[in-house]
């Protein structure tokens, strides 16, 4: 069956049969609060299939979360028709079995669940439905046992992980009993090991026969789907299996797109290596390709290892960190212990671990926000142990921007916003506006184009960088950034990477956590892993996602690139240790491929 | 040192999953035994009763194996606000021309009358707030919602959006603890740009221009998050109480009968003597 699904993906070989989901002609526009109308979605025409897999992908603001609103008549359109299992969305009376035949998962996992516990969360569609109890008990048992959260069912959901969150949420859409299942960017804030879980729970749902609808900002989730839709200002694109869509970069760049990591790569050695295949989209493809090539075992050169710089003293430095929330009542909850950590000047550092296990305690100490209540913290010449310590001093040298910065814009004009930390500073008058000037050309964003635009009008990239500008407008020497990236489309990801990396060569120390080992990868040159509140990993970049069997079992992952190695090196090879750029893994595999020269 | 955990001794709203004798009662008997007893704080005439309540609820915090000092540390943050009410009580209160004042300035003054009044309004405030806490250890916000629920169906017969009002409930009481992390994430946040949370400087009016940008992020946050979960609950299904069943119905057993007739008597003594 899914054989005659990939070779016709839009079914449109058997007109009489109805899809389970048709779009026919479908135009939608959001009203605008001047009477307005501002369009998102034009003339779309889709038709799935019952047991397909499909990701839907494009920029933000190409129509993916309206398409997929569209997908369980939580939005009607203003013309055109979209058909649920026969059933038309525009007829209020069958809403109540479309919102059944189709689920939803959204992407902030704290706000889909309604009930303060687990099993009562994932009863609620079921309940709605009016089942007898003993039904809803038993579909919830099953729900709550297919997501594997089972043991977790009578805790409150607020004490649970990001990626268990959501999957109480999966759980509560399955406890209903659909036929299809969307997911609207339902990974974008989860951890490594929470997007893992959830992808594989997508990947087994399908094979038991569900509909799955996947919208994601990763290609490499795409990758799992046997046909992509790529949206682009409210129309359709391309559609088609992701190994054709991907085979075209160039059209997906200008679609606001990217490959996904691993084809990326291939891409980049194939330049180098034209004798690679193309069409190499996955780590292990990529590594049995690579495998395939004449190759000798390389006389390894004298592996140059570093000496660990002595660089005097540190600029940042922990000791001994201890930190408890909520210390002194019953609710009390462990959240650093032992934590040592040294920061050299104009470093850029990489703090790595799952959710929970303290990253942003201890980013939240490095500026004094909070202050130690065991061991010693150091940030330049102040001692934040010591209470005599002007917090406001060390707040100026270190910014922080917490994860995403631009829920926290608060004024009209960009330019004001942007403005109200120097001013606040005692900044009036022309060195304000060259400040802020400066603040925003180091973002990208022209001062002129942009210093009276509305905040609220800004697309989610340029309100980032809005964000961004308010802290560098403070002229910080440290910049702390949590999460930078998440839940950014791909261009804007980009952009912003690279804005970070002129930031590093102006000698701006950064300290960053993410869950994208990629961005870990490109920006960092240390890292620390934290694990449970401990640190329990210090050391180079390279070493330590060298480790790639131990940072699994964390709830990590690695780079693509060390992926390839790790995977090369099963197979045999012989390649030096420390590969974390291209660059570096070129030249390697350049002395080891024979046919090359 | 610990100025952003806004809610570290805020314990109104903080379920504590003891597993006690109160703890495993049906919530329909907590939730009316915690109202019968609210409601006689609020009437109780006389300090006498004020403090029977007192003594009620210090008993009910250890029978609900409570940390007694904990719940004693919920009143610190009200303090001020209590006090200063009794202040305006004390000073401002109504005078009546057969007491001599014993201190008068202008509209103020202070009779023996109104000192009473005001150790009895802290006394009331006290024990309200006690009292507050003591139902949010003992009765999660889930069983709080069933509860409502089961004691309130009885109004949709005649017509009233119960479910409706519930749900409202429910879903701010979810919400609560929410808003309150994304303050303080926002105030750390506007800290790290130079605002003065945090660093126990700044005046009043200076604390009040910074509430701005504070609370327009949380403001919108909080619409976003209200409309995510409107979408996540109409996607589920939810369309009001109708046709709405329940996957854990409520047990009324004889222990539940016996805890409510106890609450009414005692309810009654703190109302009486």
């Amino acid at each position: 069956m899914q054989d005659n699904l990939q070779a016709f993906p839009t079914g449109s070989i058997y007109p009489l049969q109805t899809s389970l989901i048709e779009f026919t002609n479908v135009t939608y526009a959001y009203p605008l609060p001047n009477g307005g109308r501002i369009a998102a979605l034009r003339d779309v025409s889709l038709r799935i299939e019952a047991g397909e897999y499909v990701a839907i992908v494009g920029a933000n603001g190409s129509g993916k979360s309206t398409l997929a609103r569209h997908l369980n008549a939580l939005l009607v359109p203003d013309s055109g028709r979209v058909t649920v299992a026969g059933l038309d969305t525009r007829d209020q009376a069958q809403h109540a079995t479309i919102h059944r035949t189709v689920g939803m998962v959204f992407q902030r996992p704290e706000d889909q669940i309604v009930a303060s516990l687990v099993e009562e969360d994932v009863a609620f569609g079921a309940e709605n439905m009016g089942l007898p109890s003993a039904e809803i008990r038993a579909r919830v048992d099953e729900a709550l046992a297919t997501v594997g959260m089972a043991d977790m069912r009578l805790r409150p959901p607020h004490q649970l992980s990001a990626g268990q969150q959501q999957r109480v949420a999966l759980a509560g859409v399955l406890a209903m009993r659909p036929r299809c299942i969307v997911f609207d960017e339902a990974t974008a804030m989860l951890d490594p090991a929470g997007r893992r879980a959830v992808r594989e729970m997508m990947v087994n749902l399908h094979r038991a026969g569900l509909t799955i609808i996947a919208i994601t900002h990763f290609m490499e989730e795409v990758l799992d789907a046997q046909r992509v839709v790529v949206l682009e200002r409210g129309r359709v694109a391309l559609d088609g299996s992701p190994e054709a869509v991907f085979a075209d970069p160039d059209t997906l760049r200008t679609l606001g797109l990217d490959l996904p990591p691993a084809a990326s790569l291939a891409r980049t050695l194939r330049q180098r290596f034209p004798v690679l295949p193309t069409g190499l989209l996955t780590v292990p493809a990529l590594v049995e390709a690579l495998d395939a090539l004449p190759h000798h075992a390389a006389d390894l050169p004298v592996t140059q290892v570093e000496p660990v710089p002595v660089v005097g003293t540190p600029l940042i430095e922990v000791r001994d960190l201890g930190h408890t929330y909520m210390l002194g009542t019953p609710l009390a909850q462990r959240s650093l212990e032992g934590v040592r950590l040294s920061i050299a000047e104009g470093a850029a550092h990489g703090l790595l671990g799952a959710t929970g296990s303290g990253k942003s305690t201890l980013m939240q100490h490095l500026n004094g926000l909070l202050r130690p209540q065991e061991g010693t913290v150091r940030v330049g010449e102040y001692a934040l142990h010591d209470l005599q310590t002007d917090v406001r001093a060390v707040r100026r040298m270190v910014g922080l921007v917490f994860q995403l910065p631009e829920t926290q814009i608060f004024e009209q004009y960009v330019g004001d916003e942007i403005a109200y930390g120097p001013r606040l500073q005692g900044l009036l008058g022309d060195s304000l506006r060259q400040r802020v000037r400066w603040a925003m050309e180091l973002v990208g964003m022209g001062f002129n184009a942009f210093k009276d635009r509305f905040t609220f009008a800004l697309s989610g990239g340029e309100k980032r960088k809005v964000a961004l500008a308010s802290i560098l407008a403070l002229r910080p020497s440290v910049l702390l950034l949590d999460e930078p990236t998440a839940g950014l489309d791909p261009a804007s990801h980009r952009e912003l990477l690279a804005h970070l990396c002129k930031l590093k060569e102006t000698g701006m120390t950064l300290v960053l956590s993410s869950h994208q080992m990629e961005d870990v990868a490109a920006l960092t040159d240390h890292v620390t892993v934290l694990d449970g509140g401990h640190s329990i990993l210090n050391g180079r970049v390279t070493e330590v996602f060298a480790q790639g069997e131990r940072l699994r079992a964390l709830g990590l992952s690695t780079p693509v690139i060390t992926q390839v190695v790790e995977g090369l090196r099963e197979r045999g090879w012989v390649l030096p240790p420390g590969l974390v750029s291209s660059t570096a893994l070129i030249e390697a595999l350049s002395r080891t491929l024979s046919s090359t020269d | 040192m610990h100025d952003f955990e806004f809610l570290r001794f805020v314990n109104i709203g903080q379920y504590l999953p003891t597993g006690s004798v109160i703890h495993r009662l049906d919530a329909r008997a907590r939730l009316l035994a915690g109202f019968l007893l609210l409601v006689a704080i609020t009437a109780a005439p006389h300090w006498t009763g004020l403090v029977i309540a007192l003594g009620v609820l210090l008993v009910g915090l250890v029978v609900a194996r409570i940390p007694v000092g904990y719940a004693l540390k919920g009143l610190l943050p009200p303090l001020p606000f209590i006090v200063f009410l009794a202040v305006l009580q004390v000073l401002f209160g109504p005078r009546s021309a057969a007491v001599t004042p014993l201190w008068a300035w202008g509209p103020a003054s202070i009779s023996t009358v109104s000192l009473l009044n005001g150790a009895l309004l802290v006394l009331r405030f006290v024990a309200l707030i006690l009292a507050l806490s003591w139902l949010s250890f003992c009765i999660s916000t889930t069983e709080i919602v069933r509860a409502l629920d089961a004691l309130l169906a009885p109004l949709t017969k005649i017509g009233l959006p119960t479910h409706a009002f519930v749900l409202m409930v429910q879903v701010t009481l979810r919400f609560l603890p929410l808003l309150a992390l994304e303050a303080e994430r926002i105030a750390k946040s506007q800290a790290s740009r130079g605002a003065e949370w945090g660093t126990g400087r700044g005046g009043l009016l200076r604390r009040a221009r910074q509430a701005l940008p504070l609370l327009v992020p949380l403001f919108l946050t909080g619409l976003q998050r209200a409309e995510n979960l409107a979408l996540a609950m109409q996607a589920r299904g939810y369309q009001g109480g109708k046709g709405r069943t329940t996957m854990t119905p409520l047990e009324f057993r004889l222990a539940d009968a016996a805890a409510l007739a106890l609450a009414v008597m005692l309810a009654i003594v703190v109302i009486c003597v």
